[in-house]
Order: C-alpha cells, then sequence, then structure tokens
C-alpha cells in the first residue's frame, strides 16, 4: 500500500460504504434456504424419472399427478381441512380476542395467557393429546377429527394478530357509532369488524397455508381414507420417491406464494402498508 | 319579570326562559373507587347555549361530558336532557351528538358516508340522506372531499367531517370534547370563529369542553369553571375573568398578581409597603391575611388617577412581545407584579423603562379582589 491510498480509504470508512460482509452472509443464507427447494422445483419438469440427473424438460410428472386419483382426493381434502379450519377458528379467534382485549380483570389477563399455550405446546404433544382425546372419546378418526383439531390449533395465531389490532383501535371510534345511534352490535359490525378486516383477511391467508400444510396434527388426526395431501406424500415417500411428489411441492409451493402475495396485497387494497407485519405476528 | 338580571349571576342557573333547560346536571358524581373525578355537579344549561366546561386537566370536565353523552354512568345524580331524565338511557337513545377530541371518524368509510351514518341508523330515507348530507357538508366547506377517505385529510379538515357528521343529525345538544385541541394556533382561531358562527346559525346548544381560558373566554355565553371534580365558578365569561370567585378562578383565568397583605380599615397593608386602599370588602375579617389579586392589564405605569392604589417598585425585566409589553415589577422584596402595556408609544415606554429604575404604579380600587 502506498501512503497515497490511505487518505481516500479513511473516508470511505463512513456508513455509506458497502456492506460487504454482511451481502456474503445474507447471500449464503437464501442460498442454503432455498437451493433444495430449487432443486424440487427444477426436478419437478424433468423428463426422465432420475432425482439426480436433469435430461430434457417435461411437464410428465404433472400430468401423472393430475391423472392419480389418491392424490388428488388427497388435494381436495387438505382443501377442504384449511378452509373448514380457517372460517372456524376465524369466529371463534376473533370473538376470543374481542372478549380478551375488553375483558380487563385478572380472569381476563389468565385467560389471555393461557391462550397463548398452544403457540409454544410442542406440535407433537398437542396431535398425541388430540388423538388419545378422541379415542378416548370413541369418536373415530376422520376428516372431521382433522378438521376439529386444526380449528383448536388455529384459533391462537388469530387471537394473537387480532388482539393487538383491536387493542390498537381507538375506543372513541366504537362509541362515535353509538353516539350516532348504533347499538352495541350495530357498533360492533360496521365500524369494528371493518376496522379489522385488513387483519381478519391476513390472518385468514396465513391460517390457511398453515393448516393446508401441516403435517404433524394431521397425521396423528386423520382417518385411513382419504390422508391429507402431506401425509399422502410422507406415506408415498415410504415406498421410494417418485418425481410426482416433486410436482405436488412446486404446485404448493406456487399455491403458498401465491396466498402470501395476497396477504402482503389485501391491506394495501386498504390503503395501509405492513401486511408483512401481520404475517410476521407483529 | 326581569330576565336579563339572572344572566349575569355567578350562580349556576341557566338564564331564565320558560323552556325547560337544554340539560340539567342534578348533584352529579362519579367516583372510581375512592377517587372522586366529578363531585356534586349541578349545572342548567339553557336551550341555545353556548356552554364552556374550563379547568385544567384531571378536573373532571371530559367526564361530566362523557356522562351527558352517555359512554359514562354516574355514580349519583342526575342527568335530564330537555326535562327528561336519561340517566339510564345508552348514547344511542339519547338526543345528543359528540364531536370526539380524536374525531373518531370511521377510516373505512369516505366522507360522505361517515356524515351519512347517523341519519341511516335513524332511518331516514334515501333522498333525505343524500340531501341533508350534501348541504352539511357544503356548511363545513367540504362538497368536494365528499368521496375521499378519512385518512387521506388534514387535521382541519377532519374536524370539519367529525362536526358535520354530528350536526347533520340536529341533535338537542352538540357535546364538543376539546375538538380543536390538535389543531395549530391559526387553524385553532380559524376554527373558533367558525364554530361560534356555525353555533349560532343552526341555533343548537354546544357543550363545550377545553382547558384553554381564551377560548373559553372568546367563544361561550356562560361558561363553568371545574378544578379536582368541583365546580369553582359559573357564570358568563366576563364574570369569571373579572369576578373571580375564589384564587384558584383568579389565576387559571389568565394571569393574576397576587400580593400578599393583612386586611384593615378598608385597604390590605403589605408586610414591607403602603396600605393599598381596596374598600370595604363583605366576608374579610379585620386583621386576617389575605391575597390583593390585580390583573396585568389593570394596573397603571403612567397617569395615575387621584383615588387609586399606589406604590413604587423597581423594573426589573421588560419583555417586550409585539402589540404588549410586560414589565415585572419588584414591588417590596418577593412579590413582584407583572404589568401589561399596550404598546401605542412603543420608542417613548422603551426610553422610560429600561429596567432597574424606580416606577409608580397604581390601580383602581375597584379593579382588584381581595382572596382570603
Amino acid at each position: 500500500m502506498t501512503t497515497s491510498s490511505a487518505a481516500p480509504r479513511r473516508t470511505r470508512r463512513g456508513t455509506d460504504r458497502k456492506p460487504r460482509f454482511a451481502i456474503a452472509v445474507t447471500a449464503a443464507f437464501f442460498a442454503l434456504l432455498y437451493l433444495p427447494i430449487g432443486v424440487v422445483v427444477l426436478f419437478s419438469f424433468n423428463s426422465q424419472r432420475s432425482l439426480t440427473v436433469f435430461k430434457d424438460f417435461s411437464l410428465r410428472w404433472y400430468t401423472a399427478f393430475f391423472q392419480d386419483p389418491v392424490l388428488l382426493e388427497s388435494l381436495g381434502m387438505s382443501l377442504r381441512v384449511a378452509t373448514v379450519a380457517m372460517a372456524g377458528s376465524l369466529i371463534l379467534g376473533v370473538t376470543l380476542a374481542l372478549g380478551l382485549v375488553r375483558c380487563r380483570n385478572r380472569l381476563g389477563s389468565l385467560a389471555g395467557l393461557v391462550m397463548l399455550v398452544p403457540l409454544v405446546t410442542p406440535e407433537i404433544v398437542t396431535g398425541v393429546a388430540a388423538m388419545l382425546l378422541f379415542k378416548g372419546m370413541q369418536i373415530p378418526l376422520s376428516t372431521g377429527t382433522v378438521m376439529l383439531a386444526e380449528i383448536t390449533f388455529s384459533i391462537s395465531y388469530v387471537t394473537v394478530i387480532l388482539r393487538s389490532r383491536i387493542a390498537a383501535l381507538n375506543p372513541e371510534v366504537e362509541e362515535a357509532a353509538m353516539d350516532l345511534g348504533a347499538t352495541r352490535w350495530q357498533s360492533l359490525r360496521l365500524v369494528t369488524l371493518p376496522a379489522l378486516l385488513p387483519s381478519i383477511l391476513a390472518s385468514a391467508v396465513l391460517i390457511f397455508a398453515l393448516v393446508f400444510d401441516d403435517f404433524v396434527l394431521a397425521y396423528f388426526t386423520t382417518g385411513v381414507d382419504p390422508q391429507p395431501l402431506p401425509v399422502r406424500i410422507y406415506s408415498a415417500i415410504r415406498f421410494g420417491v417418485k418425481p410426482t411428489i416433486n410436482a405436488v411441492g412446486t404446485l404448493m409451493l406456487v399455491g403458498s406464494i401465491a396466498l402470501i402475495a395476497l396477504a402482503l396485497f389485501i391491506p394495501r387494497l386498504f390503503g395501509r402498508r405492513g401486511g408483512l407485519d401481520l404475517l410476521s405476528g407483529k | 319579570m326581569t330576565p336579563v338580571t339572572t344572566t349575569t349571576t355567578t350562580t349556576a342557573a341557566g338564564p331564565a326562559t320558560g323552556l325547560a333547560p337544554a340539560v340539567r346536571l342534578d348533584d352529579v358524581c362519579k367516583r372510581y373507587g375512592d377517587s372522586h373525578a366529578v363531585r356534586d355537579l349541578s349545572l342548567d344549561i339553557a336551550p341555545g347555549e353556548f356552554f364552556s366546561l374550563l379547568g385544567p386537566s384531571g378536573c373532571g370536565k371530559t367526564t361530566s361530558l362523557r356522562m351527558i353523552g352517555g359512554f359514562t354512568d354516574p355514580s349519583d345524580g342526575a342527568i335530564l336532557l330537555g326535562g327528561k331524565d336519561v340517566t339510564a338511557l345508552p348514547p344511542n337513545k339519547r338526543d345528543v351528538n359528540t364531536v370526539f377530541q380524536s374525531y373518531a371518524l370511521f377510516d373505512h368509510l369516505s366522507v360522505s358516508d361517515n356524515v351519512a351514518f347517523g341519519l341511516k341508523r335513524r332511518g331516514v330515507d334515501r333522498a333525505g340522506i343524500r340531501e341533508r348530507v350534501a348541504m352539511m357538508l357544503e356548511r363545513v366547506q367540504l362538497t368536494e372531499l365528499a368521496d375521499r377517505k378519512p385518512t387521506t385529510l388534514s387535521g382541519g379538515q377532519r374536524q370539519r367531517v367529525a362536526l358535520a357528521r354530528a350536526l347533520v343529525n340536529r341533535p338537542q345538544v352538540l357535546l364538543l370534547d376539546e375538538p380543536l385541541a390538535a389543531l395549530d394556533l391559526k387553524l385553532r382561531r380559524q376554527m373558533q370563529v367558525e364554530l361560534k358562527q356555525i353555533q349560532r346559525e343552526i341555533g343548537i346548544t354546544f357543550v363545550f369542553v377545553t382547558h384553554d381560558q381564551d377560548e373559553a373566554l372568546t367563544m361561550s355565553d356562560r361558561m363553568a369553571v371545574l378544578n379536582d371534580g368541583r365546580m369553582q365558578q359559573c357564570g358568563t365569561p366576563e364574570d369569571v375573568y373579572e369576578r373571580p370567585a375564589n384564587s384558584f378562578v383568579a389565576s387559571f383565568m389568565g394571569t393574576s398578581n397576587m400580593v400578599p397583605g393583612t386586611y384593615r380599615d378598608g385597604a390590605v397593608v403589605m408586610d414591607e409597603g403602603p396600605a393599598l386602599p381596596v374598600g370595604p370588602r363583605q366576608g374579610i375579617a379585620e386583621n386576617s391575611r389575605v391575597n390583593l389579586a390585580i390583573r396585568p392589564e389593570k394596573i397603571w405605569l403612567s397617569d395615575l388617577a387621584p383615588g387609586m392604589a399606589r406604590v413604587t417598585g423597581v423594573v426589573r425585566e421588560t419583555v417586550y412581545s409585539g402589540p404588549t409589553t410586560t414589565y415585572l415589577i419588584e414591588l417590596t422584596p418577593g412579590v413582584t407584579v407583572s404589568v401589561l402595556e399596550q404598546n401605542t408609544d412603543r420608542s417613548r415606554m422603551e426610553d422610560r423603562w429600561s429596567g432597574g429604575e424606580d416606577v409608580e404604579v397604581g390601580w383602581l380600587p375597584e379593579h382588584c379582589l381581595v382572596l382570603n
């Protein structure tokens, strides 16, 4: 190094220089995160059965998937379960969140804490517990039991997301509605729920995505036939990996990305930013 | 009947008219646990009056307003609107509307839907709603913004939407909870004039909560000064300003100079100064410790007239503020009064009192108050 280059170097020590190390770490992080998924997507278009050598571009595994009645049945079931779980947990979760925010006594804060337990309980415990409960009550495992288990599991997510939004609402707005002649129920329906709509829709998307590809809970609570798609995929893999699975995986990935894009887009519709905040649970 | 005299009384009774008072509070109390937010508040507000509830924060003025609106239940006492007891009625069953401090607009509805909200709840037909909303929006100059969402409006515009949303229902009484507090000074002055104009035009009773004395003085027909949950004084702005009932009101309503002394023979004798004639005062015992209260603008610095209370002091500070100049004058050690002078001839004033000089000040005995 010559002395002449020392001076400009010092001026580059400001905060505006490029954070090379941080960029490298970030790049490595994304590579590790997405490379395996990239491989799945790539090989879903392979014309060969091989999972190591990519030959030609082909849609044969997609065709195979759409001609497989068992897989299609599982897809249908997963969609039904996700839809019902979404609706059920929204109704219960929003109601619970409203109650928890407005119930300001000791019992209310206790309920608020208990509500968080499902979020930190290992899912496998929840799954086994649900299965034992159904068995103990002699309820045969079926699509219905999966739905019940998924609803129970999802309520906490809805409540956590909605509770912070409700707490941030200006209480004077509901009072204003009543001041203008609305009953309690009308002010909830006409003012509070519309104000919460972006959060409600965002949590709907989140719950749908979570439940649709949930494996653990579904595995313990499903009957034999039909099985939710993730459980079906798992069973199929035990008898050797077929590239059809790659195609299914890719389709699920596309679906999830579409849902997340929707969740980001919904708040924009209401002239508000921060859909991502809702998904990250802030 | 001589209805004129009652308007200037300092009691809580409203102007004498044949009608039932628009609002009557009858011994209203609000307790939270052991603490009182409002104690034994009794008030009559006449139809068409612009009535202010004035006091520092925590004095109970907003709680009182919320009890009239039905958002807070009184612990004791009764609330009457137009002669009817509404104490047990919820807000949606009371013929009052509120302009909230936060405006509390419905952000998911357009400006015109916000204004139409109350009319829809009351089952007014569509054509009627459209007509009244359009008229109201025009009155508050928001016609162009009718389709906008409240979040895209400025503070002043949002304030107008809140006002229109309440007034379009033509309530008996409009409650306003510090509606101008969030606006900047210039806009606030402008809205004060506008609010007053609207009130005069439509003749609805306004109950206006504020902590700003100037606002209460300039806008009200009558006002009640509250402190610590109790009403200190109720009367016209002139009553309250010129004849404050106690030292709290005197010091809360603008600046008041307090000169301590002993009341003797119709004068307040300063501890280390002259006797200041005040004339005979009722209810003040001979030789009792008192405060002589005198407003800065009532003190004269020149051309003292005979019969004035006079005392000599030292000019300690001169504060020039455009149209007026305030002089801080030390009468005796520890007793300083501020004196407000109009700058009618600014250069002359500057020459005479640049600070540190002796000056004789005086005031008319009837302009000062003697407070226990």
